[in-house]
């Protein structure tokens, strides 16, 4: 299958510009400066299909088309590098390895919304790659692919890499922007989309490193060839964090609409040590469980909702069948009561509560009702916050009961796991 | 669905129509047809944030519930604020808020207008699924059986009880623009708190108490006293500055227990200052004066009313009698109700048949007449508050504008924060309006007419006015002294760029605002000031209103409406003698600045101070106190024994504005009723009507009017009253006054309120008393240092007229070589420092231990 | 002054880069966490005063960010990821091998002051677990033996500085 993102990736020194672009870096801006207007360049996005890498799947062209014109305001472009979604270690070699693709892309992209000032938001963990990222972006400086007058167009940008503070929720856009603007990473209600209010109240576009990384494929090799990857709603090829017990972790690079087996068993190598498959979390810790006999299921965003999932962030968790189900339910709740914002009271008092619970269950103190009462809690918190951090916190927690109640009984009833769990370390 | 004009939208709730304006929310319109939905973290004054998610409503076509008060209303939009999903929606965000929420109802300060008790009442379950013990947030600084932690002087906070709704650091931020207070963490481990070290101290704190939904912010001054449902409220009005606050004062049968904001959105938009919200706290003091004082071989002894007024009306039938009624003047404060002043004026003129009354007690120098012709006009400008809102340029000039107009600070924020006014603040000092303003321009002390002089030229070499002709400039050019922008600039010390700078923006604004304040009328050439005002309004054809020097307290406009100053205009007291019966006496009366010095010359044998203290407050101590002193026959009555009853013949217990029902006119011209809270608590307090009526009678001629009458009488004479519009074609020369030689005293003293204090009566409060307990020198960092003192160390500062020592404070603003002495504390009188002798320039040691 | 000059010309530079001022405040608590490993009260004021944004709002920013430490630890911060795909592959295990290898409990420090441990939420090394970040660098694919060698590798490289 061909290496689009990760072509180059494995190459020593691919992040220095010189061999950036003697692998055919830095072909599709110029090619944009002269020859696609604003306009012209959103439309073709548009075309491409290109969907949000981050987790929301949104069109990319059609979020950078909301941007108004004309309005006497600058705008912003927002690269959101705060990769903190459980299971997910793509973003960040794609700033490590191949840093130029991603500066590319974020250029192409604030051309495309006029915009002038550019932000790479990286958490704060990730210091070796912001300062991959601070580097290319003095390479590009000094090469005259940023700053004033890029390569004689006329058009300005200035990209700042502001490194995060350790906060889950600053990879949602609106707390992304708070967290900029220098308040606490909180929430904002929609409306006003950022598209339309976000940072400074001005209009600002968000998008993930590996949605911008496409933009230079997109442009040098066209919609037709983008398209001719992946499915007809979502075209392209996905980066996919492959962890937990399987055979090969690591980062894997297919076409969507890839069979999820496919990178499980032939690039994963399947569950190591002769463990059964229990279960797989297929998205990202936010996303639902899809079981055993779900393996099939094409890595694509509509047949993962059809099969009752999400492709999210595309970050494979594979478990086995040594797992008690209900402490992958206390380690996954335990996040997201740690990094809850606190603004809205259901995703506040919710997350915190449901840890409580769960936690009683796992340690042995779980009270019968238990089970009905998390389940309640979560429908007074799903589709009742601010942002999406609720509903991420119930969704795999509701799945994880339907598909494993038994094991959360059973800890109630006996005051232990059903399945002792143990993961060595050696 | 009707159709709509453009700014109309027609919607249906609940199976209602409304149709709202454009722009609206759900909440809103659904308040509008009565149909009330819950929220914890929604104001009408606040941008909505969608917090607490009490308001969600079903909005059809909407994929999931909308937040009520977020959502604009759209044309043909159906609401449900009532299904099943809502009521279960509703019932899960109060079980999450009760999940730790302590059940403290009991001894909450809050029971019984509490929010979330409401709420739980209207929507919640009986039982609780919480099995948990419930969260405390306890730190070192935590006390009590409640987990209480005192975050300022009066609010103390109770993170237990929090629901985290963000009102209050909201409004601390936002609208108060005030950086001590604010929500630190995340998740469910988010506090609210000062910052590290801090505390809550601003002029607005109390409105956080008010704005809680809950008990978790209480204060000091309501604490434990007593149940809401136990107290009736009154209508009434703060009566210290001219903002004209709206408030309610809430009291039982014994005594007032607190004040809180009576929202006009007109005035004040809900929020009141501290000032406003403790200040009543004086009525109940235990030291009031209860029984009338007469001197007796040099000592004041209690006595009867009976005795007291027969001894006043002998001595002024005397006095009269003797030397002409023109021997006796009258000066009453500015916090007297309006009919109260009424009735001094007729007992005045009608009665002793003397010109000689006054409310201008805190300005020396008075002049009235032609010099005072721009003052004049200006101080009655038909300003409106509610326009500031919508400016888009203020200079505001010789104001500390927070300490003056409390309120109308919190507009001009307003116009900032929304319309992106720009701000100029013009001072001897830099003040908290750092903030939002464009420019400070903080000219030398007593440079004000220069820097004035200086921004009129700015504007004349620029070309900047409009609808006068280039020769009519060139005249007005010629008025002005110094004579040239870079002169003026020279002695002001503040940059001539800036200056243009600033006459730029005031002349390419819409809709520019001037306001000038009390470091002008603290000035004995405040006419001059006024003058140079008066030009640069109409140099920028600045609408009528929107140029003003502000009434200074809380009646001051009123006491201008019903003519209590010896020149009054002909129509007043044309209408006044038509009132009256007869006319006005005839030989000219004085002045509070001539009164005096007639005292001193033994011209003016007798004043009557009604509700004043000149001794301690007229701005030239030495003086006021040896003309005081001069007297024959001195009569004041007030609430409390102050330095200005200490010196009187006879001393009278004056009622307390809460204590009648009255009004105040505010700095607009606006008429506000205060309604009586409770009556005196001692039958020997009497109201100032009550005084006058009694010595009226002693003295054969009774007023005859009772309150309702008066009343009535009252507001015919201010209904008569016409705002005169400045004359586009005046403009009056702009002479600075001969600079003060002050050789040895470097420094210059500047005095006025502490923040949270205000005339005399503070002091008697106890919760105002909590902020600010005595008086202080301020100095600047760099000062300090200069001087090598250390906050807290004591200081001499030294006059030619006097000396004092008190401790130091380093000013969070002040950054020249301009000090601060608070003239609100009975115990520092500082005007005693400044005199025409000294200037106010003062000396400042470091006391050795 | 608790930064050093080289903290403030680095935060000035950064903050001169920024539409607005207040941007500033979280790359000058990165800055200053840098320098110091840790961070304050005193730290906010002074980023206060260097950057002239309201001491509440560095105070604010600074709290809501788990990152940063708000009081001295020691001169090695281990962050151990405790969440589902380190723990998947071990990460409660070799928690407890820190602990007992370095005799301390979870959120203390040595006696001699060398490291701290403490566990986190998701650093972004799914693919490498178990992993765990020291200071500023991850460290992945851990087995008990590059843990030994690490630790004593970094206590090395401590004494080499100490000279």
């Amino acid at each position: 299958m061909e290496r689009v993102l990760f072509k180059y990736v494995d190459e020593p020194e691919q992040y220095r510009i010189d061999n950036y672009i003697k692998n055919g870096g830095y072909q599709a801006l110029p090619r944009v400066l002269k020859e696609l207007p604003p306009d012209e360049l959103i439309d073709l996005v548009k075309k491409s299909g290109v969907r949000g890498r981050g987790g929301a799947g949104f069109p990319a062209g059609m979020k950078w088309g909301f941007v108004p014109k004309d309005i006497g305001r600058p705008k912003y472009l927002c690269c959101n590098a705060d990769e903190s979604e459980p299971g997910t270690c793509k973003d960040r070699v794609l700033m490590e390895r191949d840093p130029h693709m991603v500066v590319e892309g974020i250029i192409i992209a604030s051309y495309a919304i006029q915009a002038h000032t550019a932000f790479v938001y990286v958490r704060g963990e990730f210091v070796y790659p912001a300062h991959r990222m601070e580097e290319a972006i003095k390479e590009a400086y000094e090469k005259g692919y940023l700053g004033k007058n890029i390569l004689g167009s006329g058009f300005d940008l200035d990209i700042i890499v502001h490194t995060g503070g350790g906060a889950y929720i600053c990879g949602e856009e609106t707390a992304l922007l708070s967290s900029l603007e220098g308040d606490r990473g909180l929430s904002r209600i929609r409306p006003p989309f950022p598209a339309i209010k976000g940072l400074y109240a001005s209009p600002t576009v968000v998008n993930n490193v590996e949605t911008l990384a496409n933009l230079p494929h997109i442009i040098n090799r066209g919609v037709d060839w983008y398209r001719s990857h992946g499915t007809e709603k979502s075209p392209g090829t996905k980066i996919f964090s492959l962890s937990g017990n399987i055979a090969r972790p690591g980062n894997y690079e297919v076409d969507l609409g890839t069979p999820l087996s496919y990178v499980i068993n032939e690039l994963g190598g399947g569950v190591p040590g002769g463990y059964k498959l229990k279960t797989i979390i297929p998205g990202g810790s936010s996303t639902p469980l899809l079981m055993p006999d779900q393996i099939d299921t094409p890595l694509d965003f509509e047949s993962m909702a059809q099969a009752g999932s999400m492709l999210g962030s595309g970050a494979i968790i594979v478990i086995d069948e040594r797992a008690c189900m209900v402490w992958v339910a206390m380690k996954l709740i335990n996040f997201y009561a740690h990094e809850s914002c606190g603004k809205c009271t259901p995703c506040r008092e919710g997350t915190a509560w449901l840890k409580q619970i769960i936690s009683r269950i796992e340690n042995g103190g779980g009270q019968t009702g238990d089970i009905e009462l998390i389940l309640d809690a979560c429908k007074n918190i799903m589709g009742r916050t601010i942002c999406p951090l609720g509903d991420a916190a119930v969704m795999p927690t509701e799945s994880i009961i339907k598909h494993f109640r038994d094991e959360f009984a059973y800890h109630i009833e006996h005051g232990k796991c059903l399945v002792k769990t143990d993961y060595p370390f050696e | 669905m009707a159709d709509n004009g453009k700014d109309k939208v027609t919607l249906t709730i609940d199976g209602h129509t409304v149709t709202v304006d454009k722009g609206t929310t759900v909440i809103e319109a659904a308040k509008n047809i009565g149909i009330e939905i819950p929220y914890f973290c929604w104001h009408p004054k606040l941008d909505s944030v969608g917090a607490c998610r009490m308001c969600l409503v079903e909005i059809e076509k909407f994929p999931k519930p909308a937040v009520a008060c977020a959502t604009d209303v759209m044309q043909d939009m159906v609401v449900h604020t009532n299904s099943e999903t809502i009521v279960k929606a509703r019932r899960g965000v109060i079980e999450f808020l009760l999940l730790n929420h302590p059940l403290d109802c009991p001894t909450c300060d809050k029971g019984g207008e509490c929010d979330l008790q409401d709420n739980v009442f209207k929507y919640g379950v009986d039982t609780s699924r919480q099995t948990f013990t419930r969260k405390r947030v306890i730190d070192e600084d935590t006390h009590t059986t409640f987990d209480d932690k005192r975050i300022g002087p009066e609010i103390i906070r109770n993170m237990n009880r929090c629901v985290t709704c963000f009102k209050c650091v909201r409004f601390n931020k936002e609208i108060a623009g005030e950086y001590d207070l604010g929500a630190y963490q995340r998740g469910a481990d988010t506090v609210i708190d000062a910052p590290p070290g801090r505390q809550i101290a601003n002029l607005y704190s109390g409105n956080v108490v008010e704005i809680c939904p809950v008990g978790a912010l209480t204060n000091t001054d309501w604490r434990y006293r007593v149940r809401v449902w136990l107290t009736k409220t009154a209508d009434s009005i703060s009566g210290y500055d001219a903002d004209g606050q709206n408030i309610k004062l809430w009291y039982d049968h014994r005594q007032i227990f607190r004040a809180t904001s009576r929202r006009n959105d007109a005035v004040d938009e809900g929020w009141i200052c501290d000032i406003a919200r403790y200040g009543y706290q004086y009525v109940n003091a235990e030291d009031r004066l209860t029984t009338p004082l007469i001197k007796k071989q040099g000592k004041q002894v209690e006595s009867t009313w009976e005795e007291a007024i027969d001894l006043i009306a002998r001595r002024f039938k005397e006095i009269k009698d003797k030397k002409g009624s023109v021997c006796i003047a009258g000066l009453a404060g500015g916090n007297q109700s309006t009919e109260t002043i009424y009735l001094f004026n007729k007992f005045f003129r009608h009665v002793l048949h003397s010109n000689s009354v006054d409310y201008r007690l805190d300005y020396i120098d008075l002049k009235d007449g032609e010099d005072a012709a721009a003052y004049n006009s200006l101080s009655s400008a038909p300003f409106v508050i509610a326009d500031l809102g919508k400016t888009d340029a203020v200079l505001v000039f010789a104001s500390n504008f927070i300490k003056d107009h409390p309120i109308v600070n919190l507009w001009m924020r307003k116009a900032h924060r929304k319309n992106n006014a720009r701000i100029f603040t013009a001072n001897p000092v830099e003040t908290k309006s750092a903030d939002i303003s464009e420019d400070e321009l903080i000219y030398r002390p007593d440079t004000e007419a220069a820097f004035l002089a200086g921004l009129l030229h700015a504007v004349i070499d620029n070309k900047l006015y409009k609808d006068i002709d280039d020769g009519k400039a060139a005249d007005v050019k010629g008025m002005l002294n110094p004579a040239s922008l870079s002169e003026a600039a020279d002695i002001c010390g503040i940059n001539a760029d800036r200056i243009i700078g600033l006459a730029r923006a005031l002349a390419e604004a819409k809709n520019p605002y001037i306001i000038a304040g009390e470091y002008l009328n603290a000035t004995p050439h405040r006419h001059v000031l006024a003058n140079g005002l008066y030009n640069l309004a109409n140099l920028l054809s600045v609408a009528d209103g929107q140029a003003v020097i502000p009434a200074s307290h809380a009646n001051s406009a009123g006491a201008e409406r019903v003519g209590l100053r010896p020149t009054i205009p002909t129509h007043l007291a044309e209408l006044l003698a038509e009132k009256w019966g007869k006319p006005l006496p005839e030989p000219p009366g004085n002045n509070t600045s001539k009164i005096l010095k007639g005292a001193l010359r033994e011209d003016i044998d007798s004043i009557f101070i009604l509700g004043a203290n000149p001794a301690v407050r007229y701005p030239d101590g030495p003086f006021v106190n040896a003309a005081l002193d001069k007297l024959d026959f001195l009569v004041v009555a007030d609430l409390f024994e102050t330095a200005t009853t200490a010196k009187a013949d006879v001393v009278l217990p004056l009622a307390g504005w809460s204590e009648q029902d009255g009004s105040f006119i505010n700095l607009e011209g606006r008429h506000q009723r205060f309604e009586r809270a409770l009556p005196p608590r001692r039958a020997g307090i009497k109201r100032g009507v009550e005084i006058i009526r009694k010595v009226a009678e002693a003295l054969d001629v009774p007023l005859e009017e009772d309150d309702n009458a008066l009343r009535r009488e009252t507001e015919e004479v201010l209904a008569a009253w016409k705002c005169q519009p400045r004359d586009r074609n005046q403009y009056y020369p702009v002479r600075p006054p001969a600079a003060v030689e002050h050789g040895d005293y470097p420094y210059r003293l500047l005095t006025g309120n502490d923040l949270h204090h205000y005339g005399y009566l503070t002091e008697h409060c106890p919760s105002l008393m909590r902020f600010t307990s005595e008086a202080y020198l301020e100095l600047s960092p760099r000062l300090v240092e200069k001087l090598d003192i250390a906050e807290g160390d004591l200081v001499r500062v030294e006059s030619v007229t006097a000396r004092l020592m008190l401790k130091a404070k380093i000013s969070d603003f002040f950054e020249g070589e301009v000090v601060f002495i608070p003239n609100n504390f009975s115990a520092m009188p500082v005007n005693e420092l400044i005199s025409h002798e000294s200037g106010g320039w003062v000396k400042i040691e470091k006391l050795d231990e | 002054m608790i930064l050093n000059d080289a903290t403030v010309q680095n935060i000035k530079a950064r903050a001169a880069r920024y539409p607005s001022r207040r941007s500033a405040i979280l790359p000058a608590l990165t800055a200053a966490y840098k320098q110091m490993g840790y961070l304050d009260a005193d730290i906010y004021l002074e980023i206060s005063r260097i950057i002239k944004i309201p001491y509440i709002e560095i105070a604010e920013a600074a709290s809501f960010y788990t990152m940063f430490p708000k009081h001295e630890v020691g001169r090695y911060l281990i962050q151990v990821c405790h969440n589902i795909s380190c723990s998947l592959r071990g990460a409660d295990n070799m928690i407890e091998y820190l602990q007992s290898k370095l005799d301390i409990g979870m959120g203390e420090t040595t006696p001699d002051n060398m490291f701290t441990l403490i566990s986190v939420e998701c650093l972004g090394g799914c693919s490498a677990a178990p992993m765990m970040q020291i200071n500023e660098d991850y460290y992945e694919d851990l087995t008990r033996a590059k843990v030994d060698k690490i630790l004593d590798e970094l206590r090395a490289k401590a004494m080499q500085e100490e000279k």
